[in-house]
């Protein structure tokens, strides 16, 4: 599928700018992270599918922030941020690098992240199902992810 | 969290975009006319959608993308148009090159006045190695531990496992973080090839993580769970010994560690 990177934008760009924000808490690096998100879609249009597009795209702005947090030692300004970078700095069994996550995404190896279902789940307040649905995982699945993050679930639970 | 009651988010992003099944759009939008500000909520997204579009024009944003795309594509080890047999393994492209390098460059020696390299657990007398190359301009470059390394070099790492079966090659970086890099997936060490020099299937882009980047192969005999690996690491990692310091490790495991000195970006 070929990607008219600028159309994408206009639809799109607002929505991802919005996610970058919210994640990073910081303009200019949410805008810097929201041109990355977009390097992404145009590496990989090759091998993209059109069939949810924002769904995708709040999914590779999710990632993206948190591989920016991580190790980040900023001072969390309130609850949901400090979630986030709990979630951003915990451990996950996959690799950090943005290709591969979206190449991941893409094909369905690994259809999302653990530290990702965290933050749709945890922080976005997606329930098991819509979570499962958004990153193509059965709620088994999400469930189980959740569990390899079990130690950071376990501080939130107690916070 | 949020209420259960509020329409989250990101379904007000979907509403607005209208990207639901048709049912599931129309309940979304009864829902937040329900909200005594939902209205207002969307109406206010909107509005900041024309704001982003007015203060970030799509033209302009096209180009620093594209700019970027292009910058990527020149650090990317992958050419996907020169591999469309194999695109979806950006370092596969690269792993070829490297064999035959391997075959005739083993790891560097470590420079004279580098750190002590950190202990190594031994068992059996076999030591498990770590090789990293950079990929240059003239092509893959071997690097000694202790090389210095700076933000966007794309290195490679491979192993020698040395006889041992299974293992599991992580890095800690000087901002504390620690990075899995094999096995790729699942909760458990990976399986090793047993003899002769081996490249992870993907080569990394270095980070802008300070000081150092340290890559650590752990390898046993017997199989392991990561997750207590993995709870050392990141000790270790918080630590001011994360540089230098072996891994806290039960006895039965060999580790070997190669450090990066990184450049100030």
């Amino acid at each position: 599928m070929s990607i008219d990177v600028e159309a994408y934008y206009r639809r799109y760009g607002p929505q991802v700018l919005r996610r970058c924000r919210f994640l990073l808490r910081d303009e200019e690096k949410a805008v810097d992270a929201m041109h990355d998100v977009f390097v992404q879609l145009l590496r990989h249009q090759d091998r993209l599918k059109n069939s949810a597009p924002s769904s995708l795209l709040h999914q590779i702005a999710t990632r993206e922030c948190l591989n920016r947090l991580r190790g980040a030692r900023r001072r969390p300004e309130d609850r949901e941020d400090e979630l986030v970078l709990r979630i951003a700095s915990s451990g996950d069994t996959e690799a950090r690098t943005v290709a591969r996550g979206l190449l991941s995404r893409l094909f369905g190896q690994v259809p999302a992240s653990s530290r990702d279902i965290a933050v749709l789940h945890l922080v976005d307040g997606m329930t098991l199902e819509e979570t499962a649905r958004e990153v193509g995982l059965s709620v088994s699945g999400v469930r189980k992810r959740l569990r390899a993050l079990s130690s950071v679930l376990q501080e939130l639970e107690a916070a | 969290m949020k209420t259960p009651h509020r329409t989250p988010d990101w379904l007000l992003e979907r509403i607005a975009l209208g990207e639901l099944p048709p049912d599931e759009l129309a309940a979304a939008r009864a829902r937040l006319a329900q909200e005594p500000d939902g209205a207002a909520r969307l109406a206010a997204l909107e509005e900041d959608n024309r704001l982003t579009l007015e203060q970030r024009p799509p033209a302009l944003v096209a180009r620093e993308v594209e700019a970027r795309a292009a910058r990527s594509e020149r650090l990317d080890p992958l050419r996907e148009k020169a591999h469309p047999w194999r695109p979806l393994m950006p370092a596969l492209a690269f792993v070829p090159v490297l064999a035959v390098v391997f075959l005739m460059v083993r790891p560097g020696p470590r420079p004279p006045d580098a750190e002590p390299i950190a202990e190594v657990t031994r068992t059996k007398g076999l030591t498990p190695q770590l090789g990293l190359h950079r990929l240059g301009a003239a092509g893959p470059e071997p690097l000694a531990d202790g090389a210095r390394a700076a933000v966007h070099d794309v290195v490679q790492v491979s192993y020698v496992a040395a006889g041992n079966r299974y293992g599991a090659i992580l890095s800690l970086d000087g901002r504390g973080a620690v990075t899995l890099h094999a096995p790729e997936d699942g909760l458990n060490a990976w399986a090793l090839a047993p003899s002769g020099t081996h490249a992870l299937s993907r080569a990394y882009e270095l980070d802008d993580a300070p000081a150092f980047e340290r890559f650590i192969f752990v390898a046993s005999d017997s199989p392991f769970p990561l997750e207590g690996i993995l709870v050392s690491a990141r000790e270790l990692a918080a630590s001011n010994e994360a540089r230098t310091a072996p891994l806290p490790l039960p006895a039965g495991f060999r580790q070997v560690s190669f450090t990066l000195e990184k450049n100030s970006p």
